[in-house]
């Protein structure tokens, strides 16, 4: 809006009258009073309906978030996962932030530069224009007759508009205004003068200070300017002249915005040239890391199909570059691998058949032999006193020979990993009371007394119920010879995932090292002792065996003096894990505070798998056949009280 | 008249001894060291039970095994040194009734002869009905409409066992015990692969049986 500041100088050609721009028939204050009411009315409604308005957005919004909300989150999680676990994704993504971020910084200063460029030539073109504009303004001036006021105005007013150039494009505009703060002589007839649209105030101040400090140069300023109905970026070069004795500021305004339409066309060109650019350095960064890492997870894929045991699976080798050598260096370890594998399983299998073979061939004479004992033992009373001995130790001896053989056989099965489970649900109560009554003359034989305490009177387990009912007889009748002629408890109970039944003797017991070793094959706790019992020596390490094919537990818990007790841990369903046994380790029976100076810590907790102190006078050794070895095994026990040595616990099967 | 046993052994030591305790309780033995001459001393003393070894030289065990069984419903019991499940279990699929595991007892092998032998000829004249099957007990005939069906002796008491008592579910160890003659619990693949043979004989579809029912988790009943 252009604003002739002295009301005598008549309005520039096309300018608007300064009351035809502002307008004040919109104020509502200038209404009459009824009006006013009305108006009033009416705000209360629209407040009204903004509040509406105000609570629908805001209800929409919440639930726009709500259901947004898990979408993004799904978003960024998945998104998250992907960086985690790809590395493709990963580095195509760095590659293209880096690559825009790279971009931005040379985007930034190309366009800077080139901006720079346009503005500097443009200023150039404009000073010079000046400097010219200017000389020949102030020559026309210098020249003018000064007679009265219409001519001088009319001679001012065109030496102006000639500034602006010929034809239909404006080349520059222009401001021109008397300096303040000088005497205003008799005869100045023009105050100020400018363009359509502009006035002395476009003009920024400092341009203004600038050019009315100094003589005779020239300044510029760039700033925005009034054009139309925008304001576009121009430069204002700003001087003076004199004019029948006044100075005049004149400051000539060159439009900057084709440079900055220039500008503009070249920063989308760059950005649509870098997006392109950052599209595809991804797609190429996607490209050569799907080349390099595809092999990767082929070998990935291979090595799993080989882990599970796919022997012949190999990866796909081509060319000879690093991939393909990796390739082949991993098929040669897959061919290596397999060819050991094989190599074993071969081995396995030979053991097995020498295993079997033996079996046969041992057991046909066998066979024969104790026949024949067993014909010699039933004659005995028609022979002579050394004779029917003789026909007795015959008749032990290849009883012995031939459990023997049958336990060597057993855990040679075990070794070759040829032992199977053949579970089946089977109540364990009633499985106990089979084995209380076989073992029942062995149990009167030693004067002992076999009882059981059961909480129901079945529960049933999936179990091999052959191997479960020869893991128990060996602990009774380890129980048994260890027992010292004092009873053996059988204790049983189950919680929701396992059973357990312990066997719990009262006889010489065992020290830390004894309870350590006793699964041990052949270990003999007495040496001297052993030989008169006739125990195989594998009983307890085939029990072990046996737990461990039905992913149990078995423990032993033993002390000197007070006996020992076995636990066997089982769970309810084959193939299920045991987080705790039902049973406690310790037995309750034991570990009265006082009871001696050895014992300094008291093992009856509300946990059924106490953790003995490291100055308990017990131990417990665990079987801990849980496989992961994740589940809560019952701590093993402590040092050894000082003094204490002697037998252990050692079965005879 | 003392019941003649054919002892098929390559181990002569074995052999003997086994002959020993047969003759000891009353038997008749008759020895064949080798399986390709087995079949012919089978035929030419007509015994009244078969012990077969089931590793023999020539012809193995089980191959002699189906031999007798082609041609005779005689008892036969293997010895065997093996107690793998595949070579039981093949062993009992080629015909044999009863196996004894070496070593075993004399006790033990005199026990297995008798009760394969045990008389099942005082049986009074009773018919039975199982489904669509008739059982004449007494003249050892089982039929369906007018076709004859034949079955080994262990096989027939078996399908007596389950017939007498049509209501009752029979576990295998009730079936070890009252077919085999089993005091203490044995091996149930006895039972089960017997009941596959006496399936392949009498039913029209031994795939859905109608005569020998599985009750799932318990054993095995008649049809009704």
């Amino acid at each position: 809006m252009t604003r002739a500041p002295d009301d005598s100088a008549p309005p520039p050609a096309g300018s608007v009258e300064p009351d035809a721009v502002e307008p004040d028939a919109g104020e509502p204050d200038a209404a009459e009073p009824a009006v006013g009411q009305s108006v009033a009315f009416r705000s209360r409604i629209w407040v009204r309906r903004a509040r509406i308005v105000i609570v629908r957005v805001s209800r929409l919004v919440r639930i726009g978030m709500s259901r947004l909300l898990p979408g993004l989150r799904f978003l960024v999680r998945s998104v998250h996962r992907k960086w985690r676990r790809s590395l493709q994704f990963r580095t195509v993504l760095t590659t293209l932030m880096l690559a825009i971020s790279s971009f931005a910084v040379v985007g930034a200063y190309l366009s800077n530069q080139i901006a720079n460029n346009l503005f500097q030539e443009r200023l150039v073109q404009a000073e010079s224009e000046t400097r010219y504009n200017v000389k020949q303004i102030q020559d026309t001036f210098d020249g003018a007759q000064v007679t009265d006021q219409s001519s001088v105005i009319t001679l001012v007013y065109d030496t102006l508009n000639a500034v602006e150039g010929r034809g239909s494009v404006i080349q520059r505009r222009y401001v021109f205004e008397a300096m303040p703060e000088q005497t205003k002589p008799r005869n100045r007839w023009v105050e100020s003068r400018a363009s359509d649209q502009l006035t002395i105030s476009v003009i920024p101040p400092e341009l203004r200070k600038a050019v009315q400090d100094s003589g005779k140069e020239q300044f510029w300023a760039s700033n925005e300017f009034p054009v139309g109905t925008e304001d576009r970026p121009g430069i204002a070069v700003g001087n003076k002249v004199t004019f029948n004795g006044t100075v005049y500021e004149l400051y000539l305004i060159y439009d900057l915005n084709t440079a900055q339409k220039t500008l503009a066309e070249i920063q989308n060109v760059l950005l649509a040239g870098g997006a392109a650019l950052v599209l595809m350095i991804g797609a190429v960064a996607w490209y050569v890391t799907r080349n390099v890492v595809s092999p990767v997870s082929h070998a990935a894929l291979v090595s799993e199909k080989l882990a599970a045991g796919q022997l012949q699976e190999r990866m796909v080798v081509k060319g000879e570059d690093e991939v393909a050598r990796l390739g082949a260096s991993f098929n040669h370890m897959a061919a290596s691998l397999q060819e050991q594998i094989t190599q074993l399983a071969t081995l396995s299998q030979m053991q097995q058949r020498f295993v079997s073979d033996v079996s046969h061939e041992l057991r046909t004479p066998l066979t024969t032999v104790r026949m024949a004992a067993e014909v010699l033992y039933d004659a005995r009373g028609d022979f002579d006193p050394i004779n029917k001995r003789s026909a007795e130790l015959l008749y032990h001896q290849v009883e012995r020979f031939q459990s023997l053989l049958a336990d060597l056989l057993e855990i040679s099965r075990f070794d070759a990993g040829v032992a199977v489970l053949d579970a089946e649900p089977t109540d364990i109560v009633q499985l106990i009371s089979h084995v209380m009554e076989g073992v029942g003359p062995v149990a009167a034989e030693y004067g002992s007394k076999v009882t059981l305490s059961a909480p129901a009177r079945s529960i049933i387990v999936e179990m091999d119920d052959r191997r479960i009912d020869r893991i128990l007889r060996n602990l009774v009748l380890n129980a048994l010879e260890h027992g010292e002629g004092r009873p053996v408890n059988i204790s049983v109970a189950a919680n929701d995932s396992a059973v357990a039944v312990a066997v719990r003797d009262h006889g010489i017991g065992m020290n830390p090292a004894e309870t350590a070793r006793v699964f041990d094959r052949f270990w003999r706790a007495d040496p001297a002792r052993a030989r008169t019992t006739g125990g195989s020596g594998l009983g307890l390490s085939i029990a072990a065996e046996d737990t461990k094919l039905h992913n149990g537990w078995l423990q032993t818990w033993g002390k000197k003096g007070s006996g020992s007790n076995f636990r066997l841990t089982l769970p309810l369903r084959r193939g299920g894990t045991i987080t705790k046994s039902p049973l406690q380790l310790e037995p309750a029976d034991v570990g009265i505070p006082g009871a001696g100076r050895e014992r300094t810590m008291v093992l009856l907790g509300p946990s059924p798998a106490p953790a003995p102190g490291p100055d308990a006078g017990n131990r417990a050794a665990d079987i801990d056949h849980d496989g992961g070895g994740a589940a809560g095994t019952p701590v093993t026990g402590t040092t050894a009280t000082p003094g204490t040595a002697g037998a252990g616990t050692k079965e005879g099967s | 008249m003392k019941a003649r046993i054919l002892v098929v052994d390559d181990d002569e030591a074995l052999a003997e001894m086994i002959g020993i305790v047969l003759r000891n309780d009353g038997f008749e033995p008759v020895f064949c060291a080798d399986g390709g001459q087995a079949l012919d001393v089978f035929r030419s003393s007509k015994p009244d039970l078969v012990l077969l070894d089931l590793m023999l030289p020539g012809i193995d065990g089980i191959e002699v095994c189906r031999q007798i069984r082609a041609e005779s419903d005689v008892p036969i019991v293997m010895l065997t040194a093996k107690s793998d499940t595949s070579d039981v279990v093949r062993g009992l699929e080629s015909g044999a009734d009863d196996y004894v595991p070496k070593p075993f007892k004399p006790a033990e092998l005199v026990a297995r002869v008798r009760a394969r032998l045990r008389p099942g000829d005082q049986k009074a004249p009773e018919t039975l009905r199982i489904a669509d099957v008739t059982i004449d007990v007494a003249g050892h005939l089982v039929s369906r409409g007018t076709e004859r069906i034949s079955l080994t002796p262990l096989e027939f008491d078996l399908l007596v066992a389950l017939a007498r008592k049509p209501w009752q579910v029979f576990t295998r160890e009730l079936l070890l015990e009252q077919v085999w003659g089993y005091r203490h619990a044995a091996d149930t693949r006895l039972v089960n692969v017997h009941v596959q043979r006496l399936r392949s004989k009498i039913e029209r579809d031994p795939e859905a049986p109608e005569v020998v029912l599985t009750v799932r988790g318990v054993g095995y009943k008649a049809g009704s």
